[in-house]
């Protein structure tokens, strides 16, 4: 539950963006055929929805700006940073697993979503390491 | 770092809440500071001692 302005006003920039997000994901799904080659219109139109995901890293952005409370941000910033190692951790391995063997290809596409779930991991890191998980706006 | 926290905001009878909302910072960060979990920056050291009419060092001390 956002519990100060900062929190609600990335609350209030999250919640549009997601749907944004998703209503261009279905328009790029409906209007983009399985397995379309990548012409002008292809990749424009699957662009759209990146511009979400970039509204994502910017909401997050200004949060991290915007906080006034040092404590909270250092909280806010450790777990960015456990999600940031854990994701070039991450990425990094099957990258190199996938150059020297036959194991399924990961699409690129989750490398945000895993970084979001990285955030989880970076809330615990803190809660063991400090005590205190930090805000969940 | 040790600090006098808990012990001047005892002497005001102001609980977490009261001096976060002084500080206009979050309990949580009262509670950090105040159990050595954080070491707040010289700006905010300097607030912590204003609101107390103190010097930094009698405040935060050495380990």
């Amino acid at each position: 539950m956002a519990a100060n302005p900062v929190q609600r006003r990335y609350v209030g920039r999250m919640i549009p963006i997601s749907i944004a997000y998703i209503a261009t994901v279905m328009l790029a799904s409906w209007i983009i055929p399985d397995d379309a080659a990548a012409t002008p219109l292809t990749v424009t139109v699957a662009l759209v929805p990146a511009l979400a995901t970039s509204g994502f890293i910017w909401a997050m952005a200004r949060y991290i700006a915007e906080l006034t409370d040092e404590y909270v941000r250092m909280l806010e910033i450790r777990k960015m940073l456990v999600a940031t190692g854990l994701t070039l951790a991450l990425a990094s391995g099957w990258g190199i697993l996938e150059l020297f063997t036959d194991v399924p290809r990961v699409p690129l596409f989750y490398v945000f979503p895993v970084w979001c779930l990285g955030l989880a991991v970076g809330s615990l890191v803190n809660r063991l390491t400090i005590g205190d998980g930090g805000p969940c706006p | 770092m040790k600090n006098r926290l808990k012990v001047l905001r005892a002497e005001r009878d102001w609980s977490q809440q009261d001096l976060a909302d002084r500080l206009e910072v979050s309990r949580q960060s009262v509670n950090a500071i105040e159990t050595g979990k954080y070491d707040p920056s010289l700006p905010l050291a300097f607030r912590i001692a204003d609101l107390f009419g103190l010097p930094i060092e009698a405040i935060f001390l050495k380990d």
